[in-house]
Formats: C-alpha cells, structure tokens, sequence
C-alpha cells in the first residue's frame, strides 16, 4: 500500500515538474509532454474517429491546442485529464466538420404499451444472442459502426460515459450541455443502440 | 404469470408497470434508485419475463458498445514521424 501510495506522489511530483517545464517553453519538456502522453491520446481520438488519418489529424489538432493553451492551465485537474478533454473536444469537431449523414431515429423504435402499462412491443433476441454475435470478430468492427452512426448527440454521450466513462460532469462541460441533458441523451443513445443490435 | 403481474400492478400499491420500468431503466443502471425503487424494479423483473429482457438488452448493448470499441481497434504506439510533425508544428508557431 505504501509503495502504491508512493508511486503515485512520485508520478505526481514527475506531473508537477514537467508543467514547470513546459511553462518556461522547455524545449525537451515539450518533447516528454508529446512522447509520454501522445500514445493515450491518440486513444482516445481513434475511439471517436473513423480512421487512423482522422485519428492522426485529431492528434496534431490537439497539441495545437495544447501548446496554445498549456500557460492556461490551472492543475484544479491532473494534466492527462486536461488532455483528455481538448482530444475529446477536437475529435468532436472534426466529427461536426464531416457532417454525417445520421437518419436513425429513436422514434423507429419506440416502446409501446397496453391499457395496463404493459409493454406490447418486445424483442425476442436476448442477452445471450447478442453475446454469441459479439464472440465474432467482424461483428466488432459491424458495431463500431452502428455507434458512428447514431445521431451525433447520442453517439458523442455514448463515446464520453460508458466508453471514454467519464462522469457526467465532465460529459457535460464536454458537450457545453447540462447534466440531465447528458442523462436524458445517454439513456435515448444507449435504448437506440440496444434497439439497432437486436434488429 | 401475465395476470398475476397485471393484478398486482392494479391492486398493490406501489407495485411497478412496464412502463415504469422504462422510466425507471436509467435510473436504476446507474445504480440511483431509491432503496425502495430499487426493490419494486426487482419485483417487476421477477414477474416479467418482456422487461427482463429488455432489461438485460439494454445492459448488453452498454457492455457490448464499450467492449467493441476496446477490442476493435487495438491501440498502436504513435508513429515517430506523428511525434516529429506535432513537434515541428510548436516550432513553426
């Protein structure tokens, strides 16, 4: 416990020297800042983007940004948060600059339901079928794109909370929107995509 | 089991329908009913094959998207010469 304690004031003390660095235009601080923390931002940038050219663009966007903005940087959040979210900011406006064309609607499938509130339109594909399509690799890459092609406000709440899992605090400061906005468009994304799996 | 649901959701109070469940559904992923909510959620389940379904589908799909987006697309190192045009382009500014 000690040394995990340790680990982590030293990793933060590392954190804490680099950002002196870096406000001083420390040439090799910026190197470090690039090859240390490139590799997860690209992560992140790729997880949002359709291809590695986008990815790659993302990236170079992002450090623009990072090497404008660095002497703003306040450390109220840990330097790889900061990163993180100006990644998630450029990939979201490249995604707006595509303007995909997104027709699915959650309306397509809307729940019904009788007199008695009981529900009159169910699927009868369950968990597990969903889990045996999963097994299959190209399946993955398949769903991959059915998150892209969710109507932007979905697909983005989607990327931040349950894959990114971010909270919804910082989904919200992400997307400029409130936070039961980004509940109420969460649940709409995720009942959305449940409903395109098991179609 | 379709009428016992149907009796119990008309006669006992505070017994969920199926459309509370929906309303419900967000709620009670993310872990923010009530003790009680949380209870008559399960209740529901128990007596509803339609909404354990739906239920279990819309845990799947979360999963699924998140596990798909991971394994998908293995993340590689930067290429170096990535690293190099980002490095020149702090130069330039």
């Amino acid at each position: 416990m000690e040394k995990i304690k340790s680990n982590s004031m030293l990793a933060q003390d590392q954190e804490n020297h680099l950002i002196d660095k870096l406000l001083v235009n420390d040439n090799k601080a910026f190197d470090r800042l690039v090859r240390n923390y490139s590799s997860k931002m690209y992560a992140v940038a790729r997880s949002f983007l359709h291809n590695d050219d986008d990815a790659q663009e993302c990236l170079q966007k992002t450090f623009v940004q990072v090497f404008i903005k660095i002497h703003t940087f306040r450390r109220d959040a840990s330097l790889s948060t900061w990163l993180h979210r100006i990644t998630v900011n450029c990939a979201l406006m490249i995604l707006r600059a595509q303007k995909k064309q997104r027709t699915i609607s959650l309306e397509d499938f809307s729940q019904h339901y009788n007199e008695y509130g009981e529900r009159t339109t169910f699927s009868d594909n369950s968990g597990n079928n969903l889990e045996q399509i999963f097994e299959r690799q190209e399946t993955k890459t398949v769903i991959n794109e059915m998150i892209r092609t969710l109507p932007e406000k979905y697909c983005n709440v989607i990327q931040l909370r349950d894959i990114q899992e971010l909270s919804t605090k910082d989904t919200a400061e992400i997307l400029e929107i409130s936070e039961a906005s980004v509940k109420t468009q969460l649940h709409r994304g995720r009942l959305l995509l449940k409903a395109i799996l098991e179609i | 089991m379709l009428m016992i649901k149907r009796l119990m959701t008309q006669y006992v109070p505070g017994m969920l329908t199926c459309k509370d469940v929906d309303s419900f559904l967000y709620d009670f992923h993310e872990g923010q009913l009530s003790i009680a909510e949380n209870l008559k959620f399960k209740l529901h389940l128990s007596m509803c094959r339609e909404c354990k379904t739906y239920v279990q589908g819309y845990k799947n799909a979360i999963r699924i998207s998140k596990e798909g987006v991971k394994t998908a697309e293995p993340i590689e190192k930067v290429p170096e010469e990535l690293v190099q045009i980002i490095l020149k382009s702090r130069i330039k500014k």
